[in-house]
């Protein structure tokens, strides 16, 4: 029939409208404990939903990644204790990986001179970088973590763009905060990998000793054989 | 203002005497910059992945009609922002001038992604400029790679916040002593070069000529100057090297060639076969012609660079049938001639060959006799230099290979951009002068074309109009040239290149991981089926095995990301048909439900990065797969029920695509085109079933094969792929079982053992290949995508010949391109 494509177009729309309606007030007597982002996002949700940003903001799922940040063990302001504190120790790994070559890094000395497994400076260009995360999945000390911080823009990007170590600096209640899952696996991880390390060095020590104790039976032994 | 101001009366509160001469201003300030912060009017035009972001942020999830900023316009002279989004290239920069030049006053510009705000990851490619902020002022800032939706909407209410601090007394705007500004244009010349920067090449081009005239004058260093340590020369790569012997299969194909042409027209080697130039043609003639091999389908021409082996060049083509889905069979010539390398064209062979023997001519330099359209494709006429030889170098050339020293561990932060780009790796012709300077093929067509005879014998103009490069209906920033006679296509030519991104020259560069973030970049809308692709290719290499799990978990993302990228195509074509944004509203509205899945798991929206050489780099929880397969069950099938009740019958739909875009099924074949195009035109052919990749043998599906070959057709098997594709997620999605992820070695650091492999997947545009050469080291010696967008193009001309223009941009939408994909 002529005209039937407006009327069914039309009314798929009047569907989608009373749609968003019944969900808003299947919603209602859930609102002490959820928030509609969360409710209306969640699958089997029906209509259409806006997220009211920036007033309202939905919750990012823990892998979301943005750009990079720096782990740091102080959780003070002190920057200097920051960056003493901070768990990079300069390897290079992440520089070496990053696909678009964002990372700058500055090795630490001390006062001979001599290279400190420590990073001074530390850059990271966002004009350049493309949240990969390669970063961050090949830090074997946990150190560099993708942030979730994405409302960043800014008016100008010669200085702004480039952050350094103290911009980047971010300390570890905020990493569980954003990522508590891997958080904890990584702890976790460390945990194990330690007491693995302590088991063997305690294994080795017996060793050692039992080694050192049949050395000195032998010797006594022949000693006495001797005598 | 110095008018005196009355006395004040003395029972009144005294007024300061700044604010006394304002308080009008101000408040009339507020009321006007009120009124402009909410009814911004957005140009419409995207440049690359970021678009697609600024499309979801203008569709029903974030919806910025709160903000009054939903009237995007597509004319610059009805709009007030420009947000560039995404990368800008050297060939689309002059177009961005001229639009904003366009623009009235007031305008503003967001600088969206890293890509815009500084050249972002492909800042270090020939064709990438570094940043827009280098020609145009920008207002706004969005870092990202891509920015989300939720990044564009604070943008925009940073701009806003400018917006309001904007006085009307002092805006240049109102001023008749500030004229509007005009930037100039910049030229294409050997490189890019902004007019305003003339004086500094103009230097540099003097300095060499007094160069050139001096003679080299060796300063004899004192003799008790300390010895400097001469630098050392870098070690020239290892040339690819590995066993050439040939397989039984290949050399009985080439004793029967041989037997057949000429005693020693081919040579096997390895798999492939090495063609001799003058008996190129009728190797390939015999290959398509002969019953029994019938190879009528060339998927992939392209060229290596091996520097330093005699002969240098070399052209593969990657060969199958589509009659007994055999294949490949893979045939190599190699130029005699170094200096000035020629092959015979074999556009008349096979037609596919021809935008792809242009490529190898526009990054090679290798001249294909009898090419009709021999030129540039992806860079511009005049540009210098081939860029995919191994010894070109870039105006920003850092090192042949990643990692760059200067990163670590000692490399203080410096913007490469700022640094005088007019030296060292940029060459001048010697009659170059950058005033009188004329790029080539920019200029002015004379048009002959008045008084013509028309087809039904009347007498008319014929008129030729560019469409694009920043057309919303082109899907990206892609040029049409269509030489009309009044609303009839009497020709088409697509001009590409415009976000020629140097994907390959950067894939070269790359460690072998390092490409897998860059392939999300190709066709962003299915990035996971890049990333099974490109991981494919270096697990065929690499010899790699990936477990049981992880294949499931690849299956379904690729089937969910072909489910995203139908629905997508299905709204945007019938946005081109005139049904603006209602349908693509449904589909997006779908398609943001995967996406919430995709970013669950691999942490971002559409750069998902998420394979791995072995395997993927998370695993899913028990959770995320009960949420995929209620969208399967229930999410996806009530979208496509609904797009297809109200579309699928609608008399407008129908009358304006049934009988659209015919091409006969031999030449969709001819013109290499793949994907659900070719089987809408009747013929059944489907990499999933005519060489199984991953664990698709497992699964109980069927392929869609349509024969009208129309518009229609094309729109209505992209349906029926989608429900293909539940039907296979819901066979994964119940046999999935839990397991390890990952297979093979891991780490950042992969060796490819030296040879060569081509390995393709069923893209929802087509075929999806990806070709490599290793030389055993970290990085490709030659990487290079085959996509789909890019050849499928080829048919695009004959299409819409004898159409009207209103179906040209319809056909175009059939074709489905992603220009990240068509230019890489």
């Amino acid at each position: 029939m002529f005209g039937l494509g407006v009327v069914k177009g039309l009314s798929v729309t009047l569907k989608h409208f009373f749609e968003t309606y019944i969900e808003d007030l299947k919603y209602y007597p859930k609102r002490a404990t959820l928030s509609l982002a969360d409710y209306r996002m969640a699958p089997g949700s029906k209509g259409i939903y806006t997220v009211q940003y920036p007033e309202e903001k939905p919750t990012l799922p823990e892998n979301f990644r943005f750009l990079p940040f720096l782990v740091t063990d102080y959780e003070g302001d002190d920057i200097a204790t920051q960056i003493e504190e901070a768990r990079c120790t300069s390897c290079g790994i992440c520089s070496k990986v990053c696909p678009a070559q964002c990372i700058w890094i500055v090795r630490d000395t001390d006062e001979n001179g001599k290279p400190r497994s420590k990073s001074k400076q530390f850059y990271v260009d966002i004009d350049m970088c493309m949240n990969c995360g390669y970063c961050a999945e090949f830090c074997p000390f946990d150190s560099i973590i993708m942030d979730h911080e994405y409302a960043l823009a800014d008016y100008e990007r010669e200085t702004g763009h480039v952050h350094d170590i103290v911009r980047l600096m971010k300390p570890a209640s905020y990493y569980q905060s954003i990522r508590p899952t891997q958080y904890a696996q990584k702890a976790e991880q460390r945990r194990r990998e330690e007491e693995e390390k302590k088991r063997k060095a305690e294994a080795k020590a017996k060793r050692l000793a039992e080694k050192k104790a049949a050395a000195a039976a032998a010797k006594a032994q022949k000693d006495d054989a001797a005598e | 203002m110095t008018t005196e101001s009355p006395p004040a009366l003395d029972n009144t509160i005294e007024v300061p005497e700044e604010l006394k001469q304002n308080v009008f201003i101000t408040t009339l300030d507020a009321i006007y910059n009120w009124g402009r912060m909410y009814s911004t009017w957005p140009m419409m035009f995207g440049l690359a992945c970021c678009a697609i972001e600024m499309i979801c942020a203008a569709s029903s999830r974030l919806d910025i009609e709160r903000f009054g900023w939903g009237l995007m316009r597509a004319s610059p002279r009805q709009a007030d922002l420009m947000i560039v989004s995404g990368t800008v290239t050297k060939k689309m920069i002059p177009n961005i001038v001229r639009l904003y030049n366009q623009m009235p006053e007031p305008r503003y510009v967001i600088a969206m992604g890293a890509c815009a705000s500084g050249g972002g990851p492909f800042k270090e490619g020939y064709n990438v400029v570094s940043g827009i902020d280098k020609y145009l002022p920008v207002d706004v800032y969005i870092p990202g790679c891509p920015p989300t939706p939720y990044s564009l909407v604070q943008g925009f209410v940073a701009l806003q916040e400018k917006m309001k601090r904007q006085s009307i007394k002092t805006v240049p705007w109102y001023n008749k002593d500030i004229p509007s500004e005009v930037i100039p244009v910049p030229l294409l010349g050997p490189d890019i070069f902004d007019p305003r920067d003339v004086p500094l090449i103009k230097q540099e081009l003097q300095k060499r000529k007094h160069a050139a005239e001096q003679p080299v004058v060796v300063e004899e260093p004192p003799a008790d100057a300390p010895k400097k340590k001469p630098k050392r020369a870098p070690k020239p790569p290892k040339l690819p090297k590995w066993d050439t012997t040939p397989t039984p299969e290949v050399q009985a194909l080439a004793d029967r060639l041989n037997e057949a042409i000429a005693p020693d027209a081919v040579t096997p080697e390895a798999e492939t076969l090495v063609v001799q130039p003058e008996h190129l043609i009728a190797v390939a003639e015999y290959l398509r012609d002969t019953e029994g091999l019938e190879y009528t389908y060339l998927s992939n021409v392209t060229g290596v660079d091996y520097l330093g082996r005699e002969p240098r060049f070399e052209v593969v083509y990657h060969l199958y049938s589509i009659r007994h889905w055999g294949g490949p069979v893979v045939l190599k010539a190699r130029p005699a001639d170094d200096e000035n390398p020629t092959l015979p064209s074999l556009i008349n062979v096979w037609q596919s060959a021809d935008l792809q023997e242009r490529e190898v001519y526009d990054l090679f330099g290798i001249k294909f006799e009898g090419h009709p359209r021999l030129k540039r494709i992806l860079m511009w006429e005049g540009f210098r230099g081939y860029p995919m030889r191994k010894d070109f170098k870039e105006p920003y050339f850092e090192e042949d290979v990643k990692p760059f020293t200067n990163r670590w561990p000692l490399g203080e932060h410096e913007h490469i951009e700022f640094k005088n780009p007019y030296k060292k790796n940029v060459y001048y012709p010697d009659d170059f002068d950058p005033d009188t300077w004329q790029p080539v093929g920019e200029e002015l067509e004379e048009i002959r074309l008045k008084g013509v005879e028309n087809i039904a014998g009347m007498r008319t103009d014929r008129i030729k109009v560019n469409m694009g490069p920043q057309h919303p209906s082109t899907h990206g920033v892609f040029r049409m040239v269509v030489t009309l006679e009044g609303e009839n296509v009497v020709d088409l030519e697509p001009v590409l290149g415009y976000l020629h991104r140097n994907h390959e020259k950067i894939g070269e560069r790359n460690g072998w991981l390092m490409n897998m973030p860059f392939t999300d970049r190709l066709d962003y809308i299915t990035s996971m089926i890049n990333n099974h692709g490109y991981a494919m290719l270096v697990e065929k290499m690499t010899g790699t095995q990936v477990p049981e799990r992880a294949e499931y978990i690849r299956v379904i993302m690729s089937e969910l990301n072909r489910a995203v990228s139908h629905l997508w195509l299905i709204g945007f074509l019938l946005n081109d048909l005139g049904a603006f944004f209602t349908p693509a509203l449904y589909a997006i509205k779908a398609r943001e439900r995967i996406l919430d899945l995709f970013e669950e798991v691999s942490g971002s929206r559409m750069m998902y990065n998420y394979m791995r050489f072995g395997g993927v780099a998370n695993d899913v929880s028990e959770e995320w797969l009960d949420k995929a397969r209620f969208h399967v069950k229930d999410t996806l099938p009530r979208t496509l029920d609904e797009l297809e009740d109200l579309i699928s019958n609608n008399e407008i739909l129908l009358a304006r695509t049934k009988d659209v875009g015919y091409l006969s099924p031999e030449k969709l074949v001819a013109y290499g085109v793949t994907g659900p195009q070719l089987r809408a035109g009747g013929v059944n052919y489907d990499i999933r079933k005519a060489e199984p990749y991953s664990i698709y043998d497992r699964f109980n599906f069927d392929i869609p094969v349509l024969h009208n070959s129309d518009v229609y057709d094309r729109y209505l098997i992209r349906v029926l792929e989608t429900r293909q594709s539940l039907r296979i997620l819901e066979q994964a999605l119940a046999q999935i079982e839990p397991g390890e992820i990952m297979g093979g070695k891991g780490g950042y650091i992969t060796r490819v053992p030296a040879g060569e492999a081509y390995s393709r997947v069923e893209s929802p545009k087509g075929e999806l290949g990806f070709y490599a050469v290793s030389n055993g080291s970290g990085n490709p010696w030659r990487y290079r995508v085959r996509s789909s967008s890019f050849v499928n193009l080829t048919s695009l001309p004959e299409m819409c010949r004898n159409g009207k223009v209103a179906d040209a941009i319809v056909i175009l939408g059939a074709h489905d391109i992603v220009l990240g994909e068509v230019d890489r």
